[in-house]
Formats: structure tokens, C-alpha cells, sequence
């Protein structure tokens, strides 16, 4: 699965990022400052909660009525001078793209950063082809030097420093330069440069598709988008099929809440809208323009109580709220889609086989719910896959599915919860030690692995309440 | 010449039937959104108000903004210019230019002073690049100007190139202080209500705010990474 | 007024103490306790963890044993919350729907109870200490008792409070996510114990049990010189009367 990222189990992905010292410091100091800066900018805004409510309207409306905009988009990108391939399979989209790099006769390509093209894993099959795919988003290109994943959505190298930058600069370019980021961006810059003017196609993501005009938005602060789009012959876009708004109007509102809870920018330093190739007697710009349409199991989702999950934006502001995410880094959840937002969608679009353990990995403690610009419920799905996975799919291991159906039967029957509860710190006498647990077994095991169990109180809550009632005066 | 669609039917057919319909509908009933917060933002300032706004605004995003009266104005794209370091320069071709009293800085006192000027021109193709990618400053006209992020809004094509705005390393944008709007809602309105009126939209429409940048490395900002690392808005007050 | 104490299987269990606060409270502030008898879980355990069917068994058993009082008040944001769930739960079910609404309809988490509907403040109560305060997730994002806390808290006399740095971050408990995921688990609740103990305060204090026992057994298990107690616990010391 090309969304997947390495191919450890869960638990030892969880190990090894629990272990990375400097990661961890990286994205819990990134979650602090970003959040700070989120919550700054929504604040300034004002009103928050209406731009939310309208923002989750708008993605709504459109999933509702999906196929009546992607024929509108489709119409009107083709009304331009676009081609327009849909792909129902991220093989089928690898399959075109790669087809019109024959056509043109391409040796270099151009991408800037684009999500789903890393969930169809376009590079590694046109690389596979002979050609030269040059990542330009800044923390894309650095991990492409060193063949190695995006760990977060928006800033996916977060989990290098800029010593592992220079020495990977040095090694792969010769770069004899110091490890400050301006010096190491210069140098990228000068690299890029020449490759943006020599690249036969510019591949890009779309952060949305206006259907009303047939044009595509893309955002960017560094500017490689523009370059990758104003230079090469060939423009290529791919955006996954529910990435679009009926027109500018909403564009507008969904790129500023996109911003905001992103990074906390009120618009990032380029938001270019592209509509078909150049014009007539235009000198930059793309001769040609295709648009790709990817479903990839987005439509299986469609009509589904997942159906929300369509919704997002891909801001990232729940990876930066969600305190699971900030002990064990993006590489942990094994998805380049990841956070909340990755576990409800990895297991979606990848399966339960490779992803049941995601959803489990949440305290459902909100966090995500409450900063999500478009109102995605996150912690309520994360629920329902929970409730999938042990109801209709029955993979909840024998011992919790037995201790879970005892759960069942001892709440809802006060004569054997009394009986439970009664002899409850008879039982367990043997192990209390100083009115603690001092052995653990089974689930209490995992607990005590970290932290102190408490024994039974010797006198039960109800039965200090029925002697008091009783007319005993203990306190 | 229309471009090709492909293999659009079973897609579209498919996302149909998820959503419950025998087919795709042919028409829709326009959305009328419960809530319209964009339009309170900045609401009832004056054009010096906005232009307060969108003064500081520049300060938080590396870009300076100079406030010109229309007489002044070659003077000031002048020192801008020379502040960045002078030419090679590519501007737009663009009538604007001549009303705005631009041509003899352009054609002869810059020439003179060894600043080349070199104007985009459609006719001289790929070449109209390499003039850019050689040039040091990039000159355009914003179309509109948003107060609140500090964004000027261009429209690319034909005489204006898209590279202008992004291979030299300095740019400078000019405005007529008129043209501040509040956000781009109202550029958002303003351009759908061409559309809707039967105007093409232009193949490139960029919206800027600032220079270049990128906190890729350790969340550390840094200004300038592949597109311009200076930026300037020259206003022209009394347009 | 007669209220219907939910008492939790926690307080029920480890911490009688908590339940022994409420009861007093509560009828220091005028009210006649009562304690329906049959209450065992709210069945939250089973539910978060996806058992939905599991815990439904548990949860019409709550729904019989509480649908006939006047108020239900529990000393745990996280189990009102349950309680607030349950005509999801029984969405479309003609016989269990309705009176699952009844019994959310009115149920409040203690210190929502004394400030929304006995409409007080000040409870009169005073300690003397330097306290910090975890929020509780289910409390404030899921329940949305934000505030009543700290406004009972801020009117305690001799109180001395600090502000825990990330406050609203989630402790780790996540009910079966502590033993399941206990990796993470373990980050989070030491994560959350550090930041305790850099707020000098002697005592941690919240609102729900469960946060509480996962807390309470890092800063133990770590060594931190804190003491966690319950809200109810602060709130029910009085000056005047001799404990």
C-alpha cells in the first residue's frame, strides 16, 4: 500500500517513536507554537464558531452533490483547453500520468508537494520509468534526498534537525556550507532553480478545484508551486475527487480557514488560482493542462457514517492539538496520513488489516473535534471504527471480547456487582501491599508498568452511605 | 479547442449511487449558506482606514509598503529600485504604466544610469524567461489590493508573465490606494461576478502576500526560498 | 430539592472518601441526598472500547435504576457525560430512546449542578493550599463544563492557585486506552505529572476519578510530593466544623 509508511507492527513503530528523543522534542515544541499561533489567528478573526459552521456547511454541500460538481468541474476545465482523467484507482492515475510523460517525451518532472500523490505513489512508478522527479516543496525535497517519509501533513520533516539537513545536503550536492536554515534554503534554492527551468512537466497537488470556473488553488509560501506551473510545458494536477468548492466564494472562505488553523497565517504568501492551460500568445505558463481526478476509495466512504471525514481540508490542526500524535510522531501511525485526521482515514483507505490498531491509539479526549475548521466529528469516528472493528468485524482479541461480555453482565446486575465488589478486597488481599496493588495481572499489569494501582477501600462508597442512612454517625 | 474528458461516466455513476440517486442531476438549486461571517470583516472602514490595515499588515509579513502621490511616483519605484540594489529589471507590458507617468523612468533615465529595462513580450517567448530568471528586480500592477493579509492580487497573462512575479529576487507591486479592498471576499465577489457576466478568467490569477518563505527547517522562518526574498507595495495615494 | 446521587464505580470502589464530600456537600447546600441503590457503571469502559452492545446492557440498567429521580448528579464529568449519551445510544429504539432522554435530560456533573441549577458560588468553603487544576476532556469538551470549577474554586477561602501548564491536554487515562496503550499512555500521564510538579502546588486537584487514579498512581509511582484529590473533597472543607 503505497500510503503506508515502513512495515513494522504498530507497536513498534509506537516504540521507536516513543524512543526518538529529537523528534519528540520537535513536534511537542511545533505543537506549542503552532497551536499558539492558530488560536491567535482564529482569535483576531472573531466569530470562529460561525466560520466553523459555515466552513463544514460548504464541505457538506458539496459531498452531498459530488457528482453534480465533479461533472460542472470536469466541464468546464475541458471549456478551457484542459484534459481531464478520473481515476478510480490509484493505479489507473499512475497509469495516465505516466502515459503523457511518454507522450511528451519527458525526462524531468517538477512536483510541488501534493499529498495524494504520495498515497498513489507516483514518483517511485515514474522513477520506475526512467524519469527524474524532483520534489520542490522545501521539506519534501530535503526528504526525498534521503528516500524517507513525510511526518507530518504540513510541515513533513519536522522530524529532522538542520544538522541531518546539511549532512544530507553535503553528501548528496557536496554542500560545504553551515547548518543555519537560510544557508541551507539558499542552496536549495540555487539547486531548484535550475531544475524548475529545465523540467519538461510541473506536477502539483490542488488544495481545492472551483467548479463553477474549472480552476485549480493551490497554496503554497515558498512559491515552488507557481515555478513548477509557469515554467514546464506540461502541467499536471492531481487532487483527490472531493478536494472541490461550487465556486470563488467559497474558495475564498475554505483557503482562509485553511490558513489559519494550519500555521495561524491569515493567507499564505501564494494562493494561485490556475484555470486551463496558458491563453493564446501567452509566453509562460503550460501549453498543456491535465487535470486528475483521483477516488481510491473515497467513494467506499461516500453514504457510509464516515462520510465526515471527506470533509477535510487537510490543515493538519488536529495532528497539532492531538497529544497521542505528540509522543509518538507521524511515522508511528504507518500512514502518510497522519494524527487524527490518519486514523480515522488511514483505516478507510488502507483497511483494517494494516490500520486496526489506529483508532484504539486515542483517549477520544476531543481535542481534535474542537479545533477542526470544517466540524469533522474526529473523536466520534475514531469511536465508530472502534465499535466496527469489535462488533461487525469481531477482531477484538478472545480475552477483551470475554472480559468485555463479564463487563456486560456484572453492570447490569446489582446482586453480582455487590458480590463482586464485596469480596473484591478479600480476593485480592494476597496482593496489597500498604493499601496499594503491589502485583499486577493481566490488564492491571500494563497499568502498573507506569504507575501506582490502589487496593479496594475497605469500606465501600454505598455501604458508608446505607449505615450513615442507618443512623451509624461515621464520617 | 475543448480539452478531453475521460472516463468520466462509471465514476461519476458510481458516486451517484453512494449518494442514494438513480443518476447525476443535471442542475442543482444554487446553496444559500445559514452563515456569512466573511462579510463583517472590516466592515464600513474608509479607503485610510484599510490602508492602515493594510500598512501594518505589511510590517508582519516582510514587505515594505511606500505610500506615493502619483506625481512622486517615478521617484519612488526609482529608490526602490536602487534600494534593492538596481537591473536588470522586467515589468509587465502594461498601458498602466504610461498613465501612471512610468515611461521615461522605464525607457531612458534607468537605461541611462546602466539599469536595463526589459518589458514582457509575448512575441519573444521562452526568451521573455531567461530575461526574467537574469533579472534582479520584477515590476507588476495588482489588480486589487487585500487590507487584512496584506495581498496583492494579479492577473497573469499574455503581456503580464506569470515569472515576473517569481524568478527575480525583489519584486515591487503597485497599487492605486482606490483598489484596497477589506479580504478577499470582496475579490472573490468581485471576480465571480465577471464570470457570471461571461468574462474569461485569466489562466494565472496569483495572490500575494509577501515575499517568499518556508519554516520548513525546524519550524525556523526563513524569508525568501524559491520565489522573490524582497518585496515592496508602492501605493499610489491620489489613484 | 432532591437529588439522585450517581456515585461512580470508581468513587464506589477506591475512593469513598469522594462519594462521603459529595453527600456532604450537597446537602450543605440544602439538598436531600438520595442513593438508588441498583447503580452499578455507567458503561462507559465497554462503550469507548466499541463494545456498543456490551455496554447497553449496563446502560438500561443506569436508565431503570435512575429514570425516576429529580436530579442526577455525579461527581464525574466523564460518566455525566456517558448518562448525556445514552439516547444516542438508543437511537430509534421506541421503548429505550424516550427514557434514555429522561435520565440525560437531567444529569449534571457536580460542580455544573451547584453553579447552574443551586445557582451558587461560593459554597463556603476554605483550604488551605496551593493548588493546580486538570480539566478533565470529557468534562469540558464533550460535557462543555468549562467553568464552574475554577469558579467554585476562586471563591475558597485561603486557597492559593497556579495555573498548570496545559491544562486542557489530555491526562492519558482514555479508560481502556491506559492498559491497552500503555506506551503512549504512560508519555501522556508523565508528561502531565512533570508539568504538576513545575507548578510548585502541593495538591492536584479535578473533577473526574478516573484522571484522577491515573495521575494519582504516576506521581506516586515517580515520587512527586503532590497530593490529588477530588474537587468535592476541597469544596466540602469548612472552616467551621472539625473533620
Amino acid at each position: 500500500m503505497p500510503m503506508k509508511v515502513g512495515s513494522e507492527p504498530f507497536k513498534n513503530r509506537v516504540d521507536e517513536g516513543i524512543q526518538n528523543t529529537f523528534m519528540r522534542g520537535a513536534v511537542s515544541g511545533a505543537q506549542d507554537r503552532l497551536e499558539v499561533k492558530r488560536l491567535q489567528a482564529v482569535q483576531e478573526l472573531g466569530d470562529w464558531e460561525t466560520w466553523r459552521s459555515l466552513g463544514e456547511q460548504i464541505r457538506q454541500h458539496v459531498l452531498e452533490n459530488l457528482d453534480y460538481y465533479l461533472t460542472q468541474l470536469s466541464d468546464n476545465v475541458a471549456k478551457l483547453g484542459g484534459h481531464v482523467y478520473f481515476a478510480s484507482t490509484a493505479e489507473e492515475a499512475r497509469e495516465y500520468i505516466a502515459g503523457v510523460a511518454k507522450q511528451k517525451n519527458a525526462k524531468k518532472i517538477v512536483k510541488s508537494k501534493s499529498m495524494v500523490t504520495e498515497e498513489i505513489d507516483l514518483n517511485h512508478h515514474l522513477q520506475a520509468d526512467g524519469l527524474e522527479v524532483v520534489e520542490t516543496d522545501l521539506g519534501e525535497y530535503i526528504l526525498q534526498l534521503d528516500n524517507d517519509l513525510p511526518s507530518h501533513i504540513v510541515a513533513p520533516a519536522l522530524h529532522r534537525n538542520k544538522e541531518q539537513v546539511q549532512e544530507s545536503f553535503h553528501s548528496h550536492h557536496g554542500y560545504e556550507g553551515s547548518s543555519r536554515p537560510e544557508e541551507l534554503t539558499k542552496h536549495a534554492r540555487k539547486m531548484l532553480r535550475n531544475d524548475y527551468l529545465t523540467a519538461d512537466i510541473g506536477i502539483t497537488g490542488c488544495n481545492f478545484a472551483v467548479a463553477e470556473t474549472g480552476s485549480v488553488c493551490i497554496v503554497t509560501n515558498e512559491g515552488n508551486a507557481d515555478l513548477s506551473t509557469s515554467l514546464p510545458k506540461t502541467q499536471i494536477t492531481v487532487m483527490g475527487m472531493e478536494r472541490l468548492v461550487p465556486t470563488f466564494e467559497e474558495l475564498e472562505v475554505l483557503v482562509n480557514m485553511l490558513t489559519r488553523s494550519a500555521v495561524g497565517q491569515k493567507l499564505p504568501s501564494y494562493v494561485t488560482v490556475l484555470s486551463g492551460p496558458r491563453g493564446e500568445g501567452d509566453a509562460d505558463g503550460p501549453e498543456e493542462f491535465h487535470l486528475v481526478i483521483v477516488d481510491n476509495g473515497r467513494s467506499e466512504i461516500l453514504g457510509t457514517e464516515f462520510q465526515p471525514i471527506l470533509q477535510c481540508i487537510r490543515c493538519a490542526a488536529c495532528a497539532n492539538v492531538c497529544p497521542v500524535y505528540r509522543h509518538v510522531g507521524g511515522h508511528s501511525y504507518g500512514s502518510i496520513y497522519s494524527g487524527p485526521v490518519g486514523a480515522v482515514l488511514s483505516p478507510l483507505l488502507g483497511g483494517y488489516d494494516e490500520y486496526k490498531e489506529l483508532p484504539f491509539a486515542s483517549t477520544l479526549c476531543g481535542a481534535c473535534t474542537d479545533v477542526c475548521p470544517v466540524k469533522i466529528p474526529l473523536h466520534e469516528l475514531l469511536h465508530k471504527h472502534r465499535q466496527v472493528i469489535v462488533e461487525k468485524e469481531g477482531r477484538a482479541p478472545i480475552s477483551e471480547r470475554f472480559l468485555m461480555s463479564i463487563f456486560g453482565m456484572g453492570s447490569s446486575s446489582s446482586g453480582l456487582y455487590n458480590m463482586g465488589s464485596k469480596i473484591a478486597s478479600k480476593a485480592l488481599k494476597p496482593i496489597i501491599k500498604d493499601s496499594h496493588i503491589s502485583k499486577g495481572v493481566g490488564p492491571l499489569k500494563n497499568w502498573m508498568e507506569a504507575r501506582e494501582f490502589p487496593a479496594p477501600n475497605k469500606e465501600r462508597f454505598r455501604d458508608w452511605f446505607e449505615n450513615r442512612a442507618k443512623g451509624g454517625n461515621e464520617s | 479547442m475543448t480539452g478531453q474528458i475521460q472516463n468520466r461516466q462509471a465514476f461519476i455513476e458510481k458516486i451517484s449511487q453512494k449518494l442514494k440517486r438513480s443518476e447525476v442531476p443535471s442542475a442543482i438549486e444554487p446553496p444559500q449558506w445559514s452563515y456569512a461571517p466573511q462579510y463583517q470583516v472590516l466592515k464600513h472602514k474608509t479607503q485610510d482606514e484599510l490602508l492602515e490595515v493594510l500598512q501594518k499588515q505589511c510590517q508582519l509579513i516582510n514587505t515594505s509598503c511606500v505610500v506615493t502621490k502619483l506625481a512622486d511616483l517615478p521617484g519612488a519605484v526609482y529608490e526602490t529600485i536602487q534600494s534593492y540594489g538596481g537591473g536588470p529589471v522586467i515589468a509587465w507590458q502594461d498601458e498602466r504604466f504610461g498613465h501612471y507617468g512610468l515611461t521615461e523612468l522605464f525607457n531612458e533615465r534607468l537605461p541611462k544610469e546602466q539599469v536595463p529595462v526589459n518589458t514582457w513580450d509575448p512575441a519573444k517567448g521562452r526568451e521573455n524567461v531567461s530575461l526574467a530568471e537574469k533579472a534582479n528586480v520584477g515590476i507588476t500592477i495588482a489588480e486589487q489590493m487585500l487590507a487584512e493579509s496584506g495581498t496583492a492580487v494579479l492577473f497573469s497573462y499574455k503581456n503580464h508573465g506569470r515569472a515576473v512575479n517569481f524568478l527575480p529576487e525583489k519584486s515591487i507591486i503597485l497599487i492605486p490606494k482606490s483598489m484596497i479592498v477589506p479580504r478577499m471576499t470582496q475579490a472573490a465577489a468581485s471576480l465571480r461576478k465577471r464570470v457570471l457576466q461571461g468574462e474569461k478568467v485569466p489562466p494565472c490569477i496569483n495572490f500575494i502576500s509577501g515575499p517568499s518563505n518556508s519554516a520548513d527547517i525546524e519550524l525556523i522562518l526563513v524569508v525568501g526560498v524559491h520565489g522573490p526574498n524582497y518585496m515592496t507595495y508602492i501605493v499610489i495615494e491620489d489613484l | 430539592m432532591k437529588v439522585a446521587l450517581f456515585a461512580t464505580c470508581l468513587v464506589d470502589m477506591f475512593r469513598t472518601n469522594v462519594g462521603k464530600s459529595t453527600v456532604e456537600l450537597l446537602e450543605h447546600l440544602g439538598c436531600e441526598v438520595e442513593f438508588p441503590k441498583g447503580q452499578i457503571c455507567c458503561g462507559q469502559p465497554a462503550y469507548n472500547a466499541g463494545f456498543v452492545k456490551d455496554s447497553k446492557e449496563a446502560m438500561k440498567h443506569m436508565i431503570e435504576v435512575f429514570e425516576e429521580a429529580e436530579y442526577i448528579v455525579s461527581p464525574s464529568g466523564s460518566c455525566a457525560y456517558m448518562f448525556k449519551k445514552y439516547p444516542e445510544v438508543f437511537r430509534g429504539d421506541p421503548i429505550w430512546e424516550p427514557r434514555a432522554k429522561k435520565v440525560a435530560d437531567k444529569t449534571y456533573e457536580l460542580t455544573q449542578f451547584i453553579v447552574d441549577v443551586l445557582r451558587v458560588e461560593d459554597v463556603g468553603a476554605a483550604f488551605d493550599g496551593n493548588v493546580t487544576y486538570h480539566m478533565s476532556c470529557h468534562m469540558t469538551r464533550l460535557l462543555g463544563v468549562k467553568s464552574a470549577p475554577m469558579t467554585l474554586l476562586s471563591n475558597v477561602r485561603g486557597l492559593k492557585y497556579t495555573e498548570l501548564p496545559n491544562k486542557d491536554t489530555c491526562c492519558g487515562f482514555g479508560g481502556t486506552f491506559s492498559v491497552k496503550m500503555e506506551q503512549i499512555s504512560e508519555q501522556m500521564v508523565d508528561e502531565k505529572v512533570q508539568h504538576i510538579i513545575e507548578t510548585g502546588a502541593q495538591y492536584l486537584i479535578g473533577a473526574d476519578e478516573g484522571c484522577l487514579m491515573n495521575i494519582r498512581g504516576r506521581a506516586e509511582r515517580v515520587g512527586a510530593k503532590v497530593e490529588v484529590l477530588h474537587i468535592a473533597e476541597i469544596l466540602n472543607n469548612r472552616m467551621a466544623e472539625v473533620k
